[in-house]
């Protein structure tokens, strides 16, 4: 939403207010009102999400010619609010939408001249951005209820951030009626446009970019400074790491020595700590050793008390055996075969979970 | 209830339709047939469709004219007749009976049956176009048959499910004519002579008659038989989507849903053995079915609808049939045979695929569920080598009439596949030819001009990489006259006379070829055949064998992987006799994936990576830097080692310098060393040595014991896994020859769409090895291209969430590992079941190394970075099958599949391509015109990726001094960047030497909704985007901005 907010003030400067079409928006903003009672179902919590960007927008970009969209969601809203409506009222909306649409664009395209260039720049991001939360959203949240609708608004601003004002109109004025009914199917839809957009993008992605920004301001844009002269950072900094990690193997044999040198000489110290500890006063402390014994000596390397690890391993084995077994006690037995059966339910109730999960998923649909 | 009986459940509530839609289909069929019944009478003459009955052969006279009366009888046959019509095709046959006073008696001459039978249809078409229950009316072929079309009616429907539906008007002949003027051995058809003028028989012509003649008992027979037995519809129903998911039996000169639906009444019936009982439920038939047709006797004896006692054919009746077709299967009638379509090759690929089928449900997890009904076993990735044939307007085809016995395209697909058959003996276990004929939106008014625009399908089974693949074809003895003239007139000026090794002379073919190319050998030979035997240019033969090996081509692995592991067994061996190292080196394993064929770009020998005293003559122009190749050592077991993990380490160091330094005393390598590795140069590569401790491995183990939850990785565990996995991979390599350039294409493939940081190179490796190991329902691919289609849809329609990929491959687990896997998935899932977003790991890959899938899938990907990666597999599956179908379509093109779309990332930032270590690897440079540009930088000139060499001035020694080993700047700068802005972004790239970076931004978790932070928040990610760039200085391009993240 807050990337809507930012069209209406990027295009804030290019058109100042028209008074016809912001008195038609006032008569707008006042109907959906009483119309949001007639809504029904699922459609209510979409328009919900509609008001509130509406609202907002209005209360924000009050000289805005976001009324672009603004414009439209409303005409939307006001198709999905009355459903006494028939097809032909429709189409009659989205022609006039349609022709609204056309005269704002000349308007735009009259007053904008002045302020060409940022415009464009703003326009060029806003479209940018837009396709781009589209897409990059679908593919992030795919499965957050709570973007669903986010999503769809997104989707449609990236539809209204193209420059095909017509196209538009008539997007909207379909889909508008389709989406007051459909509330749930949405999330299947979506994952669609998602597939759908990425299937495009293969080969759509050059048009787009082509279509949308001819020109870069190549000079506007910052330069990283003193490429070669740096040595803190980048491609020279990485050249002299590798160098100077990379001294001879005389030098590293040395320094490994040093920390040899040096750790056996902590070690020496320890153990003469240790010594001198146990020379002062001649006790130790014992401590019990769980498990199993050490067979080398940490610090000779030496073998001590030597027992065959297989040895050890049968052993063990051998004592369990001797175990009482388990179901000894009736009480025991029974306990089992309950804990089974609780054990086999479980397993079933999630293999249910599962199932539901994918036939949410559409897993059993075989084309 | 079990779970596939469950699954099953729900996939026939998914393909039935329901009794809301059956009433709506009801009613629209019988508005429908009210309309065509009251049609009134008229007279119809050849004019209402002159160019179909000058293309049928038919003379335009008299004869042809009769007057129309409204049909005798409309019924609703076909499938919706036994309330069993599958989604997504939904369609209603109506079978509208001529009455006989339309035709004359000997109307079943020379094709002027089938010219009324059109004719009839027009004056329906004509009155049902002014009928307003009819939205859209169209034509279309009775099983591809040109010459008997069929009526398709759009009646209005509101429902959206029922948008696509169509009723198909067949006409239907029942009685019209006598049955023993349409006998197998009657010529029907006068012009159909052989060269001495003598009449031949028209078995295909009478069938096609008598098909019409007995549509309707047929129809009733199988109703009878349906009526009333749910088990049984639903058996049918899951056949259907069986064989219409295997779009090769699925097609007119194979398999359709009547002729399953003969076979299952059949079998109900005493005639048929009562295999299938009342008491048996949907699955049960199902397989008993695929039994009867994996083990039956049809094409051998032939079987009838009736018992034996009543089917009043004799002896030489039946081996008539026996001689005029391939399968037989007579009706209830006795005289004609319902399978007279079929072909010997379509039959035996049913017989094997129903017989893979049921072998390979035992094999699969869950009953096969997913394998049986849900895979697509198309074309594309069913056989191993597609051909698209064009042989529109090819002289061959249409020098002779569209139609004698047979039609013109049913005798080409004969004609390509005898031809195929004979060229490729047995390289090709199997080829299938199959030619739809019927174009999509057919006018009867265009007659058969139209036909065969679409091109044909050729599939080729491997057999064996030996035998495919191998470079001489050895023919005949010259004594045999008689065989070397056929094989000499086959082969043409191919054919040699050779004297072989062992003294045989004998004619023969060669198809010399260097040693990686051999898999273009039966695409030389096709080519060659088609040339020669249909005049076709190589434009008109497409053979899907090397299109993707453009991305592979800077080198050919096989040659080279020869003198890789030259060398690598070279330094093993010196290795094991150095004697100056206190301990002694016990083994040596390779670990790099170069060093098991499945590098995508294995390194080639460098000039100046050999040994002092070896005097290679240099090349001009060398990389700088050298790409070192991972080797583990194990040393001897000793005592003396300390415990400490750091001092481990050290003293592992200390051993490898000795190592080094000793090659380098010895042998003449070249030794380069940082403080954790060790690179040793020769032969013309550099080996990066790794000592593993089996101590490391022990000390891990007694962590892990005292706190599960905390599982450090160490470096001796790594190595131990890596050379497992090595060792392994390199077995199946061993075992099948395709999956080295698979895994190459599949590598390739995912880190140019930039996941290389999400999906590791073992993963893939994994995923392709299950490919090869667990095909079902296919054989293991023998070809890089459909290996790789594969490769595609597994990774996009693999069920990661609830399943985990088993990957056997040794084929050793047993019952209890499996299990010790499916709890160690069930405990990992566990933990997501209260968080769905956080799946750890998603993708689940047991290996016999790892079987709770800790060593390449831990921590990535996640359950988002997986999703986008199938949903692009999804995409780039769908046009590589578009392309193996239909071939390159405008911007559509093979490169495509590697080619990434930039605009899908936050922010994208572009490097100098001629500052990467190997610019050569770069597949296409990135293109930028949109989103911001922040900030943009000059390339570097301290780094150069190549150096000249020679010239003299330079010594050895020096050039050598230049060479950087493991140097990657785009390493190094996404070692940076993690460093700089831990937690900032998702970094995407690609690790094979792409020149773009993508940039998304982690989710922050400060819900604060500041409302005019906007402005701040972008100025602030504009300036960290520009300070990304001044990290990369030197290497970076350009930064673009897309999107300004979410607050």
């Amino acid at each position: 939403m807050g990337k809507d907010k930012k069209v209406g003030k990027a295009a804030q400067g290019t058109t100042k207010s028209l008074p016809k079409l912001t008195k038609k928006k006032l008569k707008l903003e006042e109907d959906p009102d009483s119309g949001n009672q007639t809504a029904g179902g699922a459609s209510t919590e979409a328009e919900n999400n509609l008001r509130i960007l509406k609202g907002k927008k209005v209360w924000k970009a009050a000289k805005g010619t976001s009324k672009l969209l603004v414009k439209l969601r409303k005409k939307k809203l006001k198709l999905e609010e009355d459903p006494s409506f028939d097809d032909q009222t429709v189409e009659g909306a989205s022609t006039e939408a349609k022709n609204n649409l056309r005269i704002l664009k000349e308007h735009k395209k009259n007053k904008a001249k002045p302020m060409e260039k940022k415009g464009k720049l703003s326009k060029r991001k806003k479209g940018g951005e837009d396709n781009k939360s589209f897409t990059s959203n679908g593919g992030q949240h795919l499965n957050k209820d709570d973007h669903v609708f986010d999503l769809i608004n997104s989707g449609q601003t990236s539809e209204n951030g193209s420059v095909e004002v017509k196209e538009q109109s008539e997007t909207v004025g379909s889909s508008g009626v389709e989406e007051a009914c459909i509330g749930k199917r949405i999330k299947t839809k979506k994952l669609k446009r998602v597939g759908k957009s990425k299937r495009s993008d293969h080969v759509s992605e050059k048009k787009v970019q082509l279509e949308k920004l001819a020109e870069v301001d190549s000079e506007k844009v910052d330069e990283i400074s003193s490429v070669d002269e740096d040595c803190t950072r980048g491609m020279k900094k990485w050249l002299i790491n590798y160098k100077e990690s990379r001294q001879g193997l005389k030098i590293l044999q040395q320094r490994i020595d040093e920390f040899i040198t040096a750790y056996e000489a902590q070690q020496e110290q320890e153990r003469r700590e240790r010594e001198a500890i146990a020379a002062e006063g001649g006790w130790t402390v014992v401590v019990h050793h769980k498990g199993r014994k050490k067979t080398t000596d940490s610090e000779s390397g030496i073998t001590v008390g030597s027992v065959a690890q297989a040895a050890v391993l049968d052993n063990m084995a051998r004592k369990k055996n001797k175990e009482v077994a388990l179901d000894f006690y009736r009480f025991k037995k029974q306990e089992a075969q309950r804990s089974e059966v609780m054990l086999l339910q479980s397993k079933f109730e999630q293999d249910k979970k599962r199932i539901q999960q994918l036939r949410a998923a559409r897993k059993f649909r075989p084309y | 209830m079990d779970s596939l009986d469950f699954k099953v459940g729900e996939l026939l509530k998914e393909i039935i339709l329901d009794d809301s839609a059956i009433e709506t289909l009801d009613r629209a069929v019988s508005s429908v047939a009210d309309a065509i019944e009251s049609i009134p009478e008229q007279l119809v003459s050849a004019d209402a469709a002159p160019k179909f009955v000058a293309d049928l052969g038919v003379p335009t006279d008299k004869k042809l004219s009769f007057t129309f009366k409204s049909p005798e009888s409309i019924q609703v046959g076909g499938s919706h007749s036994i309330r069993s019509v599958a989604k997504p095709d939904i369609n209603v046959d109506l079978l509208v009976r001529m009455p006989k006073e339309c035709f004359h008696e000997k109307d079943y001459l020379n094709h002027r049956y089938h010219a009324k039978r059109l004719l009839y249809l027009r004056v329906i078409e004509k009155s049902l176009t002014t009928c307003p229950v009819v939205r859209k009316i169209g034509w279309s072929s009775f099983q591809n048959e040109a010459r008997k079309p069929v009526l398709i009616v759009f009646p209005v429907v509101k429902s959206a499910e029922l948008s696509d539906f169509f009723i198909r008007i067949i006409p239907t002949a029942t009685s019209l004519f006598s049955i023993s003027k349409l006998s197998l051995t009657r010529n029907n058809v006068r012009a159909f002579t052989q060269e001495c003028g003598q009449t031949q028989a028209t078995p295909k012509y009478n069938s096609s008659i008598l098909e019409d003649m007995f549509l309707e008992e047929n129809s009733e027979f199988v109703r009878k038989a349906f009526h009333e037995w749910k088990s049984l519809k639903e058996a049918l129903l899951l056949l259907k989507v069986w064989a219409r998911n295997r779009s090769s039996i699925y097609t007119h000169n194979c398999l359709n849903g009547y002729l399953i639906a003969v076979i299952l009444s059949y079998l109900t019936v005493e005639s048929g053995g009562n295999l299938i009982t009342k008491s048996m439920n949907r699955m049960q038939i199902f397989r008993v079915t695929l039994k009867f047709i994996a083990t039956s006797n049809l094409m051998g004896k032939g079987l009838c609808l009736q018992p034996r006692g009543q089917c009043n054919k004799s002896k030489e009746d039946m081996n008539q049939f026996l001689q005029s077709f391939d399968i037989i299967f007579l009706d209830s009638s006795c005289s004609f045979n319902l399978f007279f379509r079929l072909t010997r090759t379509a039959f035996e690929e049913l017989r094997d695929e129903a017989s893979w089928m049921l072998s390979s449900i035992d094999k699969c997890r869950g009953g096969g569920f997913e394998e049986v009904f849900l895979t697509k076993v198309d074309f594309t990735a069913k056989f191993d080598s597609c051909l698209r044939i064009n042989l529109k307007g090819n002289s061959k085809i249409c020098s002779s009439n569209y139609c004698m016995d047979d039609e013109c395209w049913r005798i080409s697909e004969k004609d390509v596949h005898s031809l195929l058959q004979q060229g490729l003996t047995d390289r090709a276990r199997f080829v299938r030819v199959i030619w739809r004929s019927t174009p999509s939106d057919w006018n009867v008014e265009d007659g058969f001009s139209n036909f065969g625009n679409e091109p044909m399908l050729v599939g080729v089974l491997v057999s064996s990489q030996e035998k495919s693949f191998r470079v001489v074809d050895i023919g005949p003895n010259p004594e045999n006259k008689e065989e070397v003239m056929k094989f000499r007139k086959f082969w043409g000026e191919k054919a040699e006379l050779r004297r072989f090794r062992d003294g045989t002379i004998a004619e023969s073919t060669v198809w010399e070829c260097e040693p990686w190319a051999r898999h273009l050998i039966i695409k030389r030979i096709c080519e060659y055949l088609f040339a020669k035997h249909f005049l076709l240019t190589k434009d008109d033969v497409v053979h899907i064998v090397d299109q993707l090996d453009f991305c592979l081509k800077l080198s050919d692995p096989e040659s080279s992987s020869g003198a890789l592991l030259e060398a690598f067994e070279l330094l093993s061996k010196r290795l094991r006799l150095l004697e100056e190292i206190p301990l002694r080196i016990s083994s040596v394993q390779p670990l790099d994936p170069a060093l098991r064929h499945t590098s995508v770009f294995p390194p080639q020998p460098h000039p100046l990576a050999y040994e002092k005293g070896v005097n290679k003559k240099p090349s001009k122009l060398a990389t700088t830097s050298i790409q070192s190749l991972d080797v583990m050592i194990q040393l001897e077991g000793s005592g003396n080692w300390p415990v400490d993990r750091v001092a481990i380490e050290k003293t592992k160091s200390a051993f490898l310098l000795k190592i080094g330094e000793s090659l380098q005393e010895h042998s003449g390598a070249l030794c380069i060393a940082t403080k954790d590795e060790v690179n040793v140069l020769m032969s013309g590569y550099s080996f990066c040595l790794r000592i593993m401790h089996e101590k490391g491995l022990n000390m891990l183990r007694n962590q892990g014991g005292s706190d599960k939850i905390k599982v450090t990785s160490s470096v001796d565990k790594e190595l131990l896994i890596r050379s497992q996995h090595s060792s392994m991979i390199n077995g199946l390599h061993g075992r099948y020859p395709t999956y080295g350039p698979v895994v190459r294409l599949a590598k390739r493939w995912v880190s140019a769409h930039l996941f290389s940081s999400f999906l590791a190179e073992e993963a893939i490796e994994l995923v392709v090895a299950y490919l090869f190991l667990k095909p079902f329902p296919f054989h293991a691919p023998c070809s890089r291209v459909t290996g790789f289609l594969r490769f595609l849809r597994m990774l996009s329609n693999y069920d990661w969430a609830f399943s985990p990929l088993i990957v056997d491959i040794n084929e050793d687990f047993t019952p209890k590992d499996e299990k010790e896997i499916d709890e160690n998935f069930m405990l990992s899932r566990k933990s997501c079941e209260e968080n769905a977003q956080n799946v750890e790991p998603a993708m689940f890959l047991a290996a016999p190394y790892d079987k709770a899938s800790e060593a390449w899938t831990r921590s990535s990907p996640n359950r988002s970075v997986l999703k986008r990666i199938s949903s692009y597999a999804q995409s780039s599956a769908d046009l590589l099958t578009n392309l193996i179908l239909h071939g390159a379509d405008g911007p559509y093109t093979w490169e495509c599949l590697f080619r990434t779309p930039l605009n899908t990332y936050d922010a994208v930032v572009l490097l100098h391509h001629n500052k990467l270590s190997n610019p050569q690897h770069l597949l296409f440079p990135a293109e930028m015109n949109c989103g911001k540009q922040v900030i943009r930088g000059k390339a570097s000139k301290d780094f150069q990726p190549y150096m000249i060499l020679g010239g003299g001035v330079q010594s050895l020694e020096d050039a050598r001094n230049k060479v950087m080993v493991n140097f990657d700047p785009t390493r190094c700068f996404l070692e940076d960047l993690k460093r700089e802005f831990p937690n900032t972004f998702k970094v995407w790239h690609d690790s094979l030497g792409g020149d773009a970076i993508g940039l998304t931004w982690e989710k922050k978790d400060s819900r604060k909704r500041s409302r005019d932070g906007e402005d701040a928040s972008r100025t602030e990610t504009t300036d960290a985007l520009k300070r990304v760039g001044e990290v990369g200085k030197g290497l970076v391009k350009s930064v673009h901005l897309f999107k300004v993240p979410r607050r």
